[in-house]
């Protein structure tokens, strides 16, 4: 998944980065409101937002992204632990809200699930025909054998997944994928496609041509 | 030491009903005094006007000197109320009926005198030294100013009474502004914007009124200090904790194997710091306000991070409505002093509406540790005689308005936060 994490903290935004990245997410990190103008129309699986920035603050930020008509998944990370605290978060269109200090791993987990349902699937495990998809443990299987996938693969399945029956743009699925270094790999992605359906059946993603990829809606 | 509240109302009232006692005994006899003065005045004047009435009829009637036959002096209260004689020095010449048989006077005494049980009023008969004297019984003037003094008592007690009843009605309704503060301040939140208890109904009152709203200002704006302080300590602290975790679990995963042993515990101490610090955080939260909620217990457990060594098991039966981060604060500490403990295993249970309990199963403690925790536990003296997560467990059951209970157990060890007030 493609996530901008939002944290002006130095120690937790380099660790979130850095053990989101080994985990195969591609994070984006913006310190600051203002630094978020560099990501302007850029497209992320997910949001992660700190609320208190020292430039202002992410709630207000993400009611705004709300207001605009901006449905990305958003999870809120905050050390603020009150009940009215949460609701007002939550209200403000977060998706989900976690309270500091956290494990990453529970992170991760949380962002899953505000992904998954999302993209319309409560459950970690998704069928498209022969392939099985299990977002959680990061791993798919055609006709019950596991596929040994990179994290780039991974990470083309992941994106297509989870907008399981519509067409992603290529340039949007680069987006997700490759994050801020898309431009610089013009053919990567048709690689990770085309290793793609080495690994999992020609089927899977199917090529709308002039626009994009799709994945075939669940079975 | 208990100091009995003194009423108000109740010494008031005694206070005005003496008063009114008082008052009215005091206006009864002065009453009766000048009343008695008047009766005198007028039972007097009947004795002359009696006596100008007969003179005429006895100048006329030829009285000799020969002494009547002797009548016995009547006793006080045979009922002669007015009797006459005519004395001529020392005879008496006629009487009344009944009229003691010694003269009344025995030198001539013109007007009002006095002998021991007799009124009399003389009036010279014109020749011969002759006197006339009419008198009333002692006795009969007694009675009459007794009856006076009667009915003079019998105006006053009623009055007396309708005014002590009166002067406690005046009393209750005065004081009900009293009540009424009373009952406004049992429903007053100071922390609310704008709280005030409005203006006082009496002059007395507003004083009072405006020294606690004052004091609730105060109250508020220290309430508020201290919450933007909490926020602020709680971002101060919860961040770079979190960032820690994060740091030591990209270590984790990017470190060789040997140096995952050492990784591993320093992230727990980094969790175990977690719980110190989200303990704080409660504590300092615990006596500003409890967010009730309704808690499903085993959701609760489930979200607890506990020790992997730590196995729970959730019985839950009753309803429970609680403060799920005081909550949770408490049963992470209680849970880590269980582990201290040699637990291995903890039970979660709802035992009565409103009470949780957490039971392990280590070693325990002996009885008289136990107790001396228990009164610890009450008397809210936490200072040395209880650790952390009891202190934390006491704190959080009182800002719910209940207690902790420690539990007899064959085995093990339990706490029960009673989280409701007592009925």
């Amino acid at each position: 998944m493609r996530l901008l994490l939002i944290e002006d903290d130095e120690l937790l935004g380099d660790g979130l980065r850095d053990y989101l990245r080994s985990v195969g997410h591609v994070v984006d990190w913006a310190r600051s409101l203002a630094a978020l103008a560099a990501w302007r129309g850029e497209v992320f699986d997910a949001w992660l937002v700190d609320w208190q920035l020292p430039d202002g603050s992410g709630l207000d930020w993400l009611r705004a992204q709300r207001e605009r008509g901006d449905s990305t998944p958003a999870l809120m990370l905050t050390a603020r632990d009150l009940l009215p605290d949460r609701l007002r978060g939550l209200d403000s269109g977060a998706d989900d809200y976690l309270v500091k200090p956290f494990a990453p791993e529970e992170l991760v987990a949380r962002l899953r699930a505000v992904c998954r349902r999302s993209a319309g699937s409560a459950a970690a495990l998704m069928h498209f025909g022969a392939v099985d998809v299990d977002l959680a443990a990061r791993a798919a299987w055609l006709d019950g054998r596991r596929a040994e996938l990179t994290a780039r693969e991974w990470a083309v399945l992941e994106a297509l997944a989870l907008r399981a029956g519509r067409i992603v743009a290529k340039s949007e699925l680069e987006q997700l994928v490759l994050g801020f270094d898309a431009e610089l790999a013009s053919n990567a992605l048709e690689v990770h496609v085309s290793s793609l359906r080495r690994k999992l059946g020609r089927g899977l993603v199917e090529t709308v041509r002039g626009l994009g990829y799709r994945i075939g809606p669940t079975t | 030491m208990t100091i009995k509240a003194v009423s108000i109302r109740a010494r008031l009232a005694r206070a005005l009903a003496v008063w009114a006692l008082l008052w009215c005994a005091a206006l009864g006899l002065a009453v009766w005094l000048q009343f008695s003065q008047e009766v005198d005045e007028l039972l007097d004047d009947s004795l002359q006007s009696v006596a100008e009435g007969l003179i005429g009829p006895l100048v006329a009637q030829q009285l000799t000197a020969r002494p009547p036959e002797p009548e016995p002096e009547p006793a006080p209260g045979d009922g002669r109320r007015f009797v006459w004689q005519v004395v001529e020095g020392t005879q008496v010449l006629g009487s009344a009926v009944g009229s003691p048989a010694a003269p009344l006077q025995t030198t001539p005494t013109p007007g009002f005198s006095n002998r021991p049980g007799w009124r009399i009023f003389g009036l010279a008969l014109g020749r011969d030294s002759r006197m006339l004297y009419v008198a009333q019984s002692r006795e009969e003037r007694l009675e009459v100013q007794l009856e006076l003094g009667f009915a003079v008592v019998l105006a006053a007690v009623p009055v007396a009474m309708l005014q002590i009843l009166w002067l406690n009605w005046r009393v209750r309704r005065d004081l009900r502004p009293l009540q009424d503060l009373s009952l406004r301040l049992a429903h007053y939140d100071p922390l609310q914007p704008g709280a005030t208890l409005g203006p006082a109904v009496y002059e007395e009152l507003q004083p009072v009124q405006a020294a606690i709203d004052a004091l609730a200002a105060r109250l508020a704006q220290r309430v508020a200090r201290e919450r933007d302080f909490t926020a602020h300590a709680a971002h101060a602290l919860r961040t770079p904790l979190a960032g820690i975790d994060a740091q030591l679990a990209v270590a984790l995963l990017e470190a060789h194997e040997p140096l995952h042993g050492r990784l591993q515990r320093v992230r727990a101490a980094a969790v175990r710091l977690q719980h110190v610090v989200q303990s704080l955080l409660a504590l300092f939260r615990s006596g500003a306000e409890v967010q009730r909620q309704p808690i499903v217990l085993a959701d609760l457990v489930a979200r607890l991070p506990l020790n992997p060594k730590l196995t729970p098991e959730v019985s839950a039966t009753q309803p429970l409505h609680a403060d799920e981060d005081l909550l949770t604060a408490a049963l992470l500490n209680l849970a880590d002093n269980a582990l201290h403990h040699g637990a291995t295993g903890l039970l979660f249970s709802t035992p009565a509406p409103g009470v949780l309990r957490i039971a392990d199963d280590g070693a325990g403690i002996d009885a008289p540790r136990r107790q001396a925790l228990q009164a610890a536990l009450d008397a809210e003296d936490y200072a040395g005689r209880t650790g952390l997560g009891l202190m934390l467990a006491g704190l959080v059951a009182r800002a719910h308005g209940g207690r902790v209970e420690l539990p007899a157990l064959e085995r093990g060890f339990a706490v029960e936060l009673r989280l409701e007030p007592p009925a």
